[in-house]
């Protein structure tokens, strides 16, 4: 095969040695027997040299490679023909490999380390992280060829004080051994090792964007939370971390506060299944078991609810529980594949009307003894070629888009860099799609053309009218589908806007947001940060412009803490299984945060000593626990692990939402805000009536109470994007899809329509020419266009009804799925594509001069 | 021209084979070398002589190389590769049997 191959490239050498041969043969026999003699019984040497040449041919290869010739020498004398198919394909195409490119990059990178195959993460007792010593004790078990930890949760966050200002950064806390473990590639200095005491690795975003790039940043020093840490390396710019989800920190440094908790990594000996790893691990954690009995309970055992996962694929996905992120992008493949059809569609429609214009070609080609099999596959060898083109210049789309979305920086609470670049993965699933597609959009075209027989086909002309089904059945699909993609579209966009304009139970316009992160080590004792926020909140209460101050440790919409327990009443005995949000409020938080109190009050500082006796909770919980009755005055207990102190209720507050604009009757509880020794985020916030005015001013009272604190101030209204964020990506996703396959769509319709009064010319002149008056002749073109597309409508609402469903989960709950606007929107818009594909072809007809037309042909 | 007997199908690579097992030779010394070993009682056609060459080289059984024949002439030589040598004695064994068996029919019928 290979050899015959090379044949291929070299054809022109083969040849003319071939002749060498043949000649050294005759002058070789004609001095034996005399020239006329040795060519006698050579015989035909054409018919020698095709018998030998053929046995190096590859019949198919170098056939496909003369249709290929023979098609784009074909689109070359109808380049407006290629560009609108290869623009439709383009598009579609484009449009495909980017949401594949992104769904790869998000959910199936690999992370930068040696051998994944032999990484696995743990999990041991039900627990994502264990502290320090938990994990020194597995690691010296030495059950595995090396086990580190990493941690890249809030408490990996760190303070940075870089000139005059203080910076949080996202770090990567990891245990000594990480890098080795793993096998982490530096591209500068060296990687992380044991017993180097205070260091740090930095990421190239941070390298870049924060140090100009310095390229002797080796051997510096960083103050991080007030201690130096020596530079000792920077990461390749593609690096991506064991976490994934283009999670991307600006430094990783060592967990070496006992404090530090540590998700467990492994690498397996080579050879050793997940099996023998799990049994193990399992037989690791009764070890440990006896030197840190757990402490969640009776029964409890680290070796239960042990997990080792690959670092990499389906199966991590699927344990860390996160098939809704899959189920979006999976949304979005088949929305893509949609408008990829829709595009082939178009190819095919172009594709028939030009069969039908070769008609007079392919017969004579038939009549002439060409195989029906031979010229399909001269046909399908156009739209191959065709869709070839189509996918090179999607790629290109798709490099462009991808940039972009490697770019795109997302208002999240954790900093995300994409890294998509195109890979074989990429490579293979276009080579896919555009043989697919070529298939999708070519079969039934070639079909179509080579199946009439010859004396039919040989006719000149074809008038019957009606004969384009397949056509308008291409074009009644079409819009079919993209009333499907306009739906969903529609749908999101009308989610963006219900969110934005949605009231989120809170003020968001008049308050301010000021986020302090204190370093740990600097607060020896619980009561020196109780005086700093005591200090803070009179210091920003005396601001001027500003209403109220407070602070709280969860900010709406932004973070969440999730309790699920059973909790006892003093009205009921049976305990009550909740799930609510938690947070805690100091006093004035909820007048800063314009969140009506019902009934009872708001915290006041008597509540702040003994922390837990006094709760404020929302309507929703209020209702769940106590139905009618007020609540105020009564008091809760939870019953798990052991039954708690009653706590009283004071207050009932207004239901707002907590963490996403899509929750449903969520529960909430809020205890009195009260500084403990692991607080180091503070979120304190103000009300202020023009909170953009007194951003500054929060910012430097703070500052100017503990230097060494990172302090990032914003107005609420900016905080929201995070809650935004799934709505907004939704809708401009999905809206640009529902545009896209409307565009493409349109262009069928309105292809389809020149198309039929183009081949209804003459009939239409003969009608003009005996009297027909011109709005009737209108109406006859108009009726042809609408039924289409009212049948296209009916189609593509029966289906939407039932596949814009489960769109419900990504929507917030004040739209229904079968949102009625939408339906009506899509209606309008598609009407309007309608008129506008209708009327062009329309006029044009009716400009036709009878006679011009009566001499047709 | 006398009439040469038919060859059976497939032995004109044996044939090739066996005498390329002795050394290189270009094409022109092939079919010469057949005739005169079968005491002319083999001729083989030109016309299929080449077409047979070239399916062998892309079978992997010949190597080409170009030389300077006996009276200095640019030719081009065929010689056996190891792949050819295992195909030689596969099908040598081959015909034995195949002429051992029709032998056996013709005696025994």
């Amino acid at each position: 095969m290979l050899r015959k191959l090379r044949y291929l490239f070299q054809r022109k050498r083969f040849n003319s040695e071939l002749d060498d041969e043949i000649r050294f043969h005759l002058e070789m026999a004609a001095e034996e027997r005399g020239e006329a003699q040795a060519r006698r019984e050579f015989g035909s040497t054409v018919r020698m040299r095709e018998d030998t040449r053929s046995a190096w041919q590859i019949r198919w290869l170098e056939d496909l490679l003369s249709d290929l010739r023979y098609a784009a020498r074909a689109f070359r004398r109808n380049p407006g023909f290629a560009a609108v198919a290869i623009f439709s394909l383009a598009l579609g195409i484009g449009a495909n490999t980017t949401i594949f490119s992104l769904t790869m990059e998000f959910l199936f990178s690999q992370p930068s380390c040696r051998n994944p195959e032999t990484l696995v993460d743990m999990r041991i007792g039900g627990n994502s992280d264990i502290d320090r010593a938990k994990y020194r004790c597995l690691r010296d078990a030495h059950i595995f060829d090396g086990l580190a930890g990493s941690n890249e949760e809030h408490k990996a966050e760190a303070n940075w004080r870089f000139g005059n200002d203080t910076y949080r950064l996202q770090t990567m806390r990891v245990t000594e051994n990480f890098f080795q473990v793993v096998g982490v590639p530096v591209v500068m200095g060296r990687p992380m090792e044991p017993r180097d005491g205070d260091v740090v690795v930095l990421s190239d975003r941070f390298w870049r964007a924060r140090l100009a790039a310095d390229p002797k940043v080796l051997g510096k020093a960083l103050i991080i939370d007030g201690r130096p840490f020596t530079v000792v390396g920077v990461l390749p710019h593609n690096h991506r971390t064991v976490l994934g989800f283009g999670f991307s920190p600006d430094l990783y440094i060592p967990a070496s506060r006992e404090s530090d908790i540590v998700a467990l990594i492994a690498r397996l000996p080579h050879g050793m299944s997940r099996q023998a790893a799990y049994a193990r691990l399992v037989a690791a954690c009764k070890q440990l078991d006896k030197v840190y009995p757990p402490d969640w309970g009776p029964g409890a055992s680290w070796s239960n609810n042990v997990e080792v996962v690959p670092v990499a694929g389906v199966e991590r996905l699927r344990s860390l529980n996160i098939l809704p992120f899959a189920a979006f992008f999976a949304m979005l493949m088949v929305v893509v594949g949609l408008v990829l059809l829709i595009a082939c569609a178009n190819v095919s429609s172009l594709l028939l009307a030009r069969a039908s214009s070769r008609r007079q070609e392919l017969a004579i080609r038939l009549a002439i003894g060409a195989g029906r099999g031979r010229i399909v596959r001269q046909l399908l060898a156009e739209s191959l070629l065709l869709a070839l083109l189509g996918t090179f210049a999607g790629l290109l789309l798709n490099v462009w888009l991808s940039g972009v979305m490697n770019r795109v920086q997302l208002p999240l609470p954790l900093p995300m860099q994409l890294l998509i670049q195109p890979d074989w993965r990429l490579l293979l699933y276009s080579m896919a799609v555009a043989v697919g597609s070529a298939l999708v959009a070519g079969l039934m075209p070639a079909l179509k053309a080579t199946r009439r027989g010859v004396s039919a086909a040989l006719k000149l002309t074809e008038r019957q009218v009606g004969q384009f089904t397949l056509r308008n059945a291409l074009v009644v699909g079409q819009l079919a589908v993209s009333v499907v993609l306009l739906t969903a579209g529609f749908l999101f966009l009308r989610n963006m806007t219900k969110s934005m304009t949605m009231n989120p139970g809170f003020d968001a316009e008049h308050a301010v947001w000021a986020f302090t992160r204190l370093v740990p080590e600097k607060y020896t004792t619980v009561e020196q940060k109780q005086n700093l926020v005591r200090n803070a909140l009179g210091e920003l209460r005396a601001l001027p412009g500003v209403e109220s101050a407070s602070i709280a440790c969860i900010v709406p919409l932004n973070d969440n803490w999730v309790t699920m327990t059973d909790v006892r009443t003093d009205v009921s005995e049976q305990p009550i299984r909740v799930r609510f949000h938690g947070s805690c409020a100091a006093p004035d938080y909820f007048r800063t945060m314009g969140i009506p109190i019902l009934q009872g009050r708001e915290f006041l500082p008597s509540d702040r000593k003994d922390a837990a006796d006094a709760v404020i909770i929302n309507e929703n919980m209020a209702r769940e626990l106590f139905g009618n009755r007020s609540a105020v005055g009564h008091t809760i207990r939870y019953t798990r692990p052991a039954l708690s102190a009653p706590m009283t209720v004071v207050g009932v507050a207004k239901n707002s939402k907590y963490f996403t604009l899509g929750e449903e009757n969520p529960l909430a509880l809020y205890n009195p805000f009260n500084a403990d020794a692991w607080t180091t985020n503070l979120h304190f916030l103000v009300r202020a009536s023009r909170p953009r005015d007194v951003v500054k001013e929060v910012a430097r009272t703070l500052g100017r109470l503990d230097a060494s604190a990172s302090i990032e101030v914003k107005p609420m209204r900016d905080a929201m994007g995070f809650a935004f964020l799934p709505s907004r990506v939704g809708a401009a996703l999905l809206g640009s899809m529902g545009l896209l396959g409307l565009a493409l769509a349109s262009i069928g319709l309105y292809g389809v329509m020149s198309y039929s009064v183009a081949r209804r010319t003459r009939e239409i002149g003969l009608r003009v020419a005996l009297g027909a008056d011109r709005g009737a002749v209108l109406r006859m073109v108009a009726r042809e266009s609408f039924a289409l597309l009212g049948i296209g409508l009916a189609i593509g609402l029966g289906i939407s009804v039932f596949a814009t469903r489960p769109l419900a989960m990504f929507l917030v709950p004040e739209l229904s799925a079968n949102d009625p606007v939408t339906f009506l929107a899509v209606v309008g818009v598609l009407f309007v594509v309608a008129c506008v594909a209708t009327l062009g072809p329309a006029l044009r007809a009716l400009r036709v001069d009878p006679m011009t037309a009566l001499r047709y042909e | 021209m006398q009439p040469t007997p038919e060859l059976l199908p497939g032995t004109l690579y044996l044939l090739i084979l066996k005498i390329l097992a002795r050394g290189p030779l270009h094409g022109y010394a092939i079919a010469r070398r057949i005739k005169d070993s079968s005491e002319e009682a083999l001729e083989i056609e030109e016309g299929s002589l080449y077409p047979a060459l070239n399916r062998m080289l892309v079978k992997g059984w010949l190597t080409a190389e170009w030389g300077v024949s006996e009276n200095n002439r640019k030719a081009r030589f065929y010689s056996l590769t190891p792949e050819g040598r295992k195909q030689l004695d596969h099908e040598s064994q081959q015909f034995d049997k195949l002429i051992e068996a029709i032998q056996l029919v013709m005696r025994t019928a």
